[in-house]
């Protein structure tokens, strides 16, 4: 038993307002229960009605931040040509030079997007031909991109995998006892896995590792 | 004034579904101070404008036809054509660069309150516009800023603390828009955490307690170092689980009274930690923003009125 102060939306108008935030409400639930996997299929069903509403706002969201566990950076390495010859190389990120820091963050994304797509050197074959259906159009682009930035005609692209050193390990570099496991700003070391993603020319067409 | 025994009416018994039908009104239709509202405004388009800013810093290479990721794969990494963007638009850097300026100018119009439906709108739609035409660079601080957004947009997030008011504009008065507004940010945040919270379940470090030692040797995100830790696994372990427990427990425990406190003043030292020690400042103020919500409007006046209790007077030190 309650009793209730007075409200001051008719109940019709309760009513109206009631039926899009339950829709809103559904846009917000179903979108991480749908995706990304582990993921209900019933959620992804229940999601169907709800597609527009989710683009129209932009509700589509794991948020499985730093889950299930944190894994290691990466970045793209590149090497580019230009016409007379000359070569300059560089980091996608770069933590030298992309300023402010959110610049910085949104470049890292772009390694950090693309590298869950690239199988690592040692998968089985048809693995990675399958994969490369889905990396490689992105890494075209980054390609397009980097040959216009910076005026080359071809360039050479690797995805790096930094070593994520585990406690001990640092406590052995501090002590001298190991080898150091990353270098300083994120630069590959020995430790880091390198995956070569192929040489692209301007007209954007790829030839692969 | 007290109302006579005899006045009150009695309460009327309801069945279960009555109750759930009351408490579902009383949660979404009463009326709301939207002076925590105007406070999410102002962080928020604070917030959307440094990003826009960001954007404008290489709008060619975020939304032209040549951009990091080209408009014909955009499709590969988002629901087209749902995820709509006003960018598919723009094919040149000029383009690019005029869209994303709109942006900038409606999130400057929206933090300081003028005309403040329309800048929420336009701020709305440039966010999405941003984040769907190029989900190859976005992250956590864009999907917070959408969150953000929507109930700017349908609350009255312009009524006070804004330009609209000084010049009459807006509705101080409690409303039932501002309380719809202020909780579906609320519920969007336990939904946030509940999930990031899960989510973290399926990994065994973040049950063995190692899990923030990977987020700190990682140097792509790092820019405290805190490897020092290593010295210190049963702290690095404390944090782990405390982080742990406060997003999981987040959507349950922010709602008493008793530990809501706690929880909101845990969101500080976790967002802030993040923002500080892995280089995501703006993700970790948007996320505190959100929080907001959860402040009382009272909470926001003894702020306000203890800041201007400690304004010196401008008549002191005149002759």
């Amino acid at each position: 038993m309650t009793t209730a102060a007075p409200l001051p939306w008719t109940p019709v108008a309760r009513f109206a307002a009631s039926v899009p935030l339950a829709a809103y409400l559904a846009a917000v639930i179903l979108p991480p229960l749908a995706g990304p996997p582990p993921a209900s299929e019933l959620a992804a069903r229940l999601l169907q009605p709800l597609r527009p509403l989710v683009g129209l706002v932009y509700l589509g969201h794991g948020y499985r931040f730093f889950a299930p566990d944190p894994g290691p950076g990466h970045s793209i390495r590149w090497t580019a040509e230009r016409a007379d010859g000359s070569r300059i190389s560089g980091s996608l990120p770069d933590p030298a030079a992309d300023r402010p820091r959110l610049l910085y963050h949104r470049r890292f994304m772009i390694a950090e997007k693309i590298a869950p797509l690239v199988p690592p050197v040692d998968a089985p074959a048809d693995v990675r031909r399958a994969a490369r259906a889905d990396w490689l159009p992105l890494v075209k682009g980054v390609a397009g991109q980097l040959l216009e930035r910076h005026g080359g005609v071809r360039v050479e692209l690797s995805l790096v995998e930094h070593y994520l050193p585990t406690p001990e390990e640092v406590v052995a570099v501090e002590q001298g006892g190991g080898a150091r496991a990353a270098g300083p700003d994120g630069a590959a070391t020995m430790a880091d896995i390198v995956t070569p993603l192929g040489t692209f020319a301007r007209a954007g067409e790829g030839r692969g590792p | 004034m007290t109302a006579s025994a005899s006045s009150v009416p009695a309460p009327v018994p309801r069945g279960w579904l009555a109750e759930w039908l009351a408490g579902w009104n009383a949660f979404w239709f009463a009326p709301a101070d939207p002076l925590p509202l105007a406070m999410v405004r102002i962080c928020t388009g604070v917030l959307l404008a440094w990003s826009a800013v960001v954007w404008l810093l290489d709008a060619p290479a975020f939304f032209a036809a040549d951009a990091w990721l080209r408009p014909e794969d955009v499709w590969r990494m988002n629901d087209q054509p749902w995820q709509w963007s006003w960018y598919f638009w723009a094919g040149t850097p000029t383009a690019a660069r005029l869209l994303a300026l709109v942006t900038l100018g409606a999130a400057v119009c929206l933090a300081l309150g003028l005309l403040t439906p329309v800048a929420a709108l336009v701020s709305l739609l440039g966010l999405v516009s941003a984040a769907n035409r190029t989900p190859l660079t976005t992250f956590g601080l864009d999907d917070t800023l959408g969150m953000l957004l929507v109930p700017l947009v349908v609350g009255p997030s312009g009524a006070v603390l804004s330009l609209d008011a000084l010049l009459g504009w807006g509705d101080p008065r409690p409303g039932v828009r501002a309380n719809v507004a202020l909780r579906l940010l609320q519920v969007h945040l336990c939904v946030v955490y509940l999930f990031s919270g899960c989510g973290k379940l399926l990994g065994a470090s973040w049950w063995e307690g190692t899990a923030l030692w990977g987020a700190i040797a990682n140097v792509q995100y790092r820019t405290l170092d805190l490897t020092g830790l290593a010295r210190h696994p049963l702290v690095v372990n404390a944090l782990t689980l405390a982080t742990l427990f406060w997003e999981v427990g987040y959507a349950a425990l922010v709602w008493p009274r008793l530990t809501r406190p706690l929880i909101l003043a845990m969101a500080a030292p976790v967002h802030l930690g993040i923002g500080l020690a892995m280089g995501m400042m703006e993700f970790g103020l948007a996320m505190l923003t959100a929080n907001l919500a959860f402040v009382s409007p009272g909470t926001f006046r003894a702020m306000v009125s203890t800041v201007s209790t400690r304004s010196p007077d401008p008549s002191e030190g005149l002759a």
